[in-house]
C-alpha cells in the first residue's frame, strides 16, 4: 500500500482537483486575506497554514497529507464564507422574508467548520465527507469546486443570489391549499363519488369484496378444469383376453404400449395365479423391460431388477412392482382394472382383487 | 475384433488426421524446445515421435485391418475382463493419490506433456475398436472427451502454481500471487475480455452444432424407456448415486448439501492461510476433501455413467460390445434382511393386517432395530469420537457447533462412497428400509 501504485478515490479526486484548482487555489488564496472576518476562519487550528494548504492539496496529495492540509468542508467554509458578507449584503436588499434563512446561514457554515476546528478530521477528503460537506450548507446548491471560484467573481451581481432566496417563499403558499378539505366536509352527503363509500363502508372493503368473489371464481374454474368433459386415455378398465390366452410362466408384454400393464400367470408364494403388474419402476418411475432369457424385469435407468412376480431382488428398488386390480368379467373374460393398485409392502397382495386363481 | 472392414475405412480418414494432428502438434513442440529454450537433446526426441505419429498415421488412413494401429486383442480382453465398477473405482482413487503425493514430479511440463501424448496416443489407438469408437465418436459424448482433457490441464494448472507457491513459502519467499499483484479495472479490461470471449464461443458452439449435430432419438413415450437411459451428463453423477440410494436421499438429499455445504464453507473455514493465492501444503484439509468430492465423487462418476455403463445400466468394459442381454447378477439384500433371517435365522418381525396403528410402527422400528443403530452410531456416536481423536485440534479451533457441522456434512459426503463400498463387498441394499413410508437409507 506505501507505493503510489494505486491511487485512492479520494487521491482520485483530489487529483481532479488539481486539474481545476489552478484558479481556485488563487481564489482560495485571495480570500483568505478577507478570511478573518468570517466565522469559520476563527477556528484557531487552520488559519496560520490555510493560504499554503489552500494551493497546496491541490496540487499534490501525498506528501502534504503531513502538513496544513485544510479538509472539504473547510475549504466549503471558506468559500461560503467569503461569500457570505456579498450574501448578507444583499439580502437586506431582498425581502424580510429571506432573513430567517439568512440567519440559519452562518450556522450552518459554521457547523461543518466546528469539528474541523477540533482537529482529527481535518484531512478526511473521501466522497462521503465531500457529500456531507456540501450538504451541510444547503442553500447554495450544488456545490462543487468548479464552482467555487466563479463565485466570488459573481459577488457583484446581487441579482441572483436574490432570485435564489426569493424561492423558498414560494414554499410557504401550499398551505393555502387547505381550504380544499374545508369544501370537502361542505359537499358531505352530496358528492356523487361517495356514493359507493356511504353504501358499503369504505373502498377498501369493495376492493377486497371484489378481490376475494374474482378468487373465488377462479377457484371453483380451476377445479372445474380438473374434471373435463372428455376424457383423451384409455379406458382404466379394460379386458385383455380369456384364461386361455395366458398359459403357465407366461409374460404378457402386449398391453404395455398402450396400457402400461405387464398380464402375468405365475407364481406367488406357491400358489399359481394371473396378476397385472404396473410397468412403472418403483425406484424412480422409468419402465423396465422384461428379459424373457434372464426371466426377470430390468430397469435401464439404475438397474433394477424384479422377479417374474414383481419382487425386487437387484439394484436399488426399493420396494417391488405394484399390481392392479384384475378380475373375471361376466363373459369369462380377465379384466385389469387400473384404478386400484395393490402393493406387496402393505400387504396388499393377499386381497383377492389384486389375482385369479388359475 | 477386427472384424468389420467397413468400420475400420469409415474410421480410418479420422484417425490418419488424428495421428497427424499430433505429429504437427509435437513437431511444433520440438521447434519451440530447439529454438527458444535451445534443449536440442529433448527437441531431437519430440521431433523421432512427431515422425512416429507421422508413420501411424499413413498407417491409418490405408483403411487396411491389418495396418491401422490398434491395441492387440489380448490387451482389450484384459481390459474388458478386469474393469468393473470395483476396480474402477478403486483405480480412479488410487490414480488421484499418486498424482497428489508425487505432485512435485507430475507438474513439471515435460512429464506433463509426456503424459498428455501417452494419453492421446492411447485413445487413438482405441478408437480402431468400433465398441470404443461407437461410445466415444458419439456427438453426445465428445464434449466428455474434452471435458477430461480440459479439467486435467486446468487441474495441472493449478497444482503447478501451489506447488510453485508450496516451495516458495517454504524457503521464506513470499507467493508469486504477492509479486505481481497489479490490479486492473472491471471496466473495461474484465468486461472487454468477456465479450470476446462470449462471441467467440458462441461462435465455436454455432460450428460445433452444425458439423457434429446431437442426434436425435425416438419420440418420448411414458411406457417406453430408452434402454440405457442416461441423464444428461453432467448428472450422470447422480444417475450413479442412484444406483446405490432411495431417490430422496440420492435425487434431493445429497445435492442439497452439496450446495449447502459449499455454502457452509466459508463459515466453517478457519484457515487464513491461502487466501489469494495457490497453496496445497498450506490447506491440505480443504484441498483434499474437496478435490475428493469434485474429482472422486463427482468427475470419475459422470465418466463412469458415460463410458462404461451400458444397457439395463450394467457396467461394460470400454471395448466391450453393449449388448442388453448381458447377465449380471447383483442379488442385494436389505441390512433387516440380513440381521434377521441370516444370521438370527428368524422371521422378519412382520404385523398383523389388521393390528393397530402403534404396533404396526414398533413392529417396523424392531424390523429396523439393527440400521437405526448403525445409523444413529455413524452419525450420532462417530464425531464426538473422531473431535477426540483425528479432529482433535480442527475441534479446538472450531468449536462445537462449526465442528459437528462439519463432521457431519463430511459422513454424509462419506455415505456415498462407503454405501459403495458396502454395496460391492456384501451386497447391500438397504441399511434402514422403510417401504411403508418410501423412506430408504
Amino acid at each position: 500500500m506505501a507505493d503510489k501504485k494505486k491511487m485512492s478515490v479520494a487521491e482520485i479526486l483530489a487529483a481532479a482537483r488539481a486539474a481545476d484548482g489552478g484558479a481556485a487555489a488563487g481564489a482560495a488564496k485571495a480570500d483568505a486575506g478577507e478570511e478573518p472576518a468570517s466565522p469559520a476562519a476563527a477556528s484557531p487550528k487552520p488559519v496560520p497554514g490555510k493560504p499554503a494548504g489552500a494551493a497546496k492539496p491541490t496540487g499534490e496529495a501525498k506528501p502534504a497529507a503531513g502538513g496544513a492540509r485544510p479538509s472539504v468542508s473547510d475549504i466549503l467554509a471558506m468559500a461560503r464564507g467569503n461569500k457570505e458578507p456579498g450574501a448578507t449584503a444583499t439580502k437586506p436588499a431582498a425581502e424580510p422574508k429571506a432573513k430567517p434563512a439568512a440567519a440559519a446561514k452562518p450556522a450552518a457554515a459554521a457547523k461543518p467548520a466546528a469539528p474541523v476546528a477540533g482537529g482529527t478530521k481535518g484531512v478526511e477528503r473521501d466522497t462521503a465527507s465531500i457529500l456531507a460537506a456540501a450538504r451541510g450548507g444547503a442553500k447554495p446548491g450544488p456545490v462543487s469546486k468548479a464552482e467555487a471560484p466563479p463565485r466570488p467573481a459573481a459577488k457583484p451581481k446581487p441579482a441572483e443570489p436574490a432570485a435564489a432566496k426569493a424561492l423558498p417563499r414560494v414554499v410557504p403558499l401550499k398551505p393555502t391549499r387547505a381550504p380544499l378539505a374545508a369544501k370537502k366536509q361542505d359537499a358531505e352527503g352530496e358528492d356523487r363519488r361517495s356514493f359507493l363509500q356511504i353504501a358499503t363502508g369504505s373502498f377498501l372493503a369493495v376492493g377486497f369484496t371484489a378481490l376475494s368473489v374474482t378468487t373465488g371464481l377462479f377457484t371453483l374454474g380451476l377445479a372445474r378444469f380438473f374434471f373435463p368433459n372428455v376424457l383423451a386415455e384409455p379406458p382404466s378398465k379394460f379386458k385383455v383376453g380369456f384364461r386361455e390366452g395366458f398359459p403357465a410362466g407366461k409374460v404378457e408384454t402386449k398391453f404395455v404400449a398402450q396400457y402400461g400393464v405387464w398380464v402375468v400367470n405365475g407364481e406367488f408364494q406357491g400358489q399359481q395365479q394371473i396378476y397385472a403388474l404396473k410397468t412403472v419402476c418403483t425406484h424412480l418411475g422409468c419402465t423396465p423391460s422384461w428379459l424373457e432369457a434372464e426371466q426377470k424385469f430390468k430397469c435401464p435407468c439404475h438397474g433394477s431388477g424384479f422377479y417374474k412376480d414383481g419382487i425386487n431382488f437387484e439394484g436399488p428398488a426399493p420396494r417391488p412392482l405394484e399390481r392392479y386390480a384384475i378380475r373375471l368379467s361376466d363373459d369369462g373374460q380377465l379384466e385389469v382394472d387400473k384404478g386400484r393398485s395393490f402393493q406387496e409392502e402393505l400387504g396388499q397382495w393377499a386381497d383377492p382383487a389384486s389375482y385369479v386363481n388359475v | 475384433m477386427h472384424a468389420d472392414p467397413f468400420f475400420l475405412s469409415d474410421v480410418a480418414g479420422f484417425l490418419g488426421g488424428y495421428f497427424a494432428f499430433l505429429a504437427v502438434m509435437n513437431g511444433i513442440f520440438a521447434l519451440v524446445l530447439w529454438r527458444s529454450y535451445g534443449q536440442t537433446g529433448r527437441a531431437l526426441v519430440w521431433t523421432v515421435f512427431a515422425g512416429a505419429m507421422m508413420i501411424l498415421s499413413s498407417l491409418a488412413l490405408s483403411g487396411s485391418p491389418s495396418l491401422v494401429p490398434a491395441l492387440p486383442d489380448g490387451v482389450r480382453g484384459l481390459v474388458n475382463t478386469l474393469s468393473g465398477p470395483v476396480l474402477y473405482s478403486l483405480g480412479t482413487v488410487a490414480l488421484c493419490t499418486v498424482l497428489f503425493v508425487f505432485r512435485s514430479f507430475f507438474v513439471r511440463p515435460m512429464v506433463a506433456w509426456t503424459l498428455f501424448n501417452a494419453a492421446l496416443v492411447l485413445m487413438g489407438l482405441s478408437m480402431a475398436d468400433q465398441n470404443f469408437a461407437l461410445i466415444v465418436m458419439k456427438p453426445d459424448n465428445v464434449p466428455i472427451v474434452g471435458l477430461v482433457f480440459l479439467l486435467a490441464f486446468f487441474t495441472w494448472v493449478a497444482t503447478k502454481q501451489a506447488v510453485v507457491n508450496d516451495e516458495r513459502i517454504a524457503r521464506g519467499e513470499p507467493p508469486m500471487e504477492k509479486l505481481d499483484d497489479e490490479k486492473v479495472l472491471v471496466w473495461p479490461d474484465l468486461v472487454y475480455t468477456e465479450l470476446i470471449c462470449m462471441v467467440a464461443v458462441s461462435a465455436f458452439l454455432l460450428v460445433w452444432a452444425i458439423c457434429l449435430p446431437a442426434p436425435l432419438e425416438e419420440p418420448a413415450s411414458s411406457v417406453k424407456t430408452p434402454n440405457p437411459s442416461k441423464a444428461p451428463w453432467y448428472f450422470l453423477g447422480l444417475q450413479e448415486m442412484l444406483v446405490y440410494f432411495d431417490p430422496w436421499y440420492a435425487g434431493v438429499v445429497l445435492p442439497s448439501l452439496v450446495i449447502f455445504g459449499l455454502m457452509a464453507m466459508p463459515y466453517l473455514d478457519f484457515n487464513k492461510a491461502g487466501n489469494g493465492y495457490y497453496s496445497i501444503a498450506e490447506r491440505k484439509f480443504a484441498y483434499l476433501t474437496f478435490q475428493f468430492g469434485f474429482l472422486v465423487l463427482w468427475i470419475t462418476l459422470i465418466i463412469l455413467g458415460t463410458f462404461l455403463r451400458g444397457p439395463n445400466w450394467n457396467f461394460f468394459g470400454p471395448f466391450e460390445y453393449w449388448t442388453p442381454y448381458k447377465v449380471e447378477v447383483l442379488n442385494n439384500v436389505d441390512l433387516n434382511q440380513m440381521f434377521w433371517v441370516n444370521w438370527l435365522d428368524m422371521p422378519l418381525p412382520r404385523a398383523a393386517v389388521d393390528a393397530p396403528w402403534y404396533s404396526r410402527i414398533a413392529t417396523v422400528l424392531l424390523r429396523e432395530s439393527p440400521g437405526l443403530v448403525v445409523l444413529g452410531l455413524y452419525l450420532v456416536a462417530l464425531p464426538p469420537v473422531l473431535a477426540v481423536t483425528i479432529f482433535r485440534g480442527m475441534f479446538v479451533k472450531m468449536g462445537f457447533i462449526r465442528y459437528m457441522v462439519m463432521a457431519n456434512l463430511m459422513l454424509l459426503m462419506l455415505s456415498l462412497p462407503l454405501k459403495m463400498a458396502l454395496r460391492w463387498t456384501m451386497n447391500l441394499k438397504y441399511i434402514v428400509t422403510i417401504p411403508e413410508l418410501s423412506l430408504n437409507f
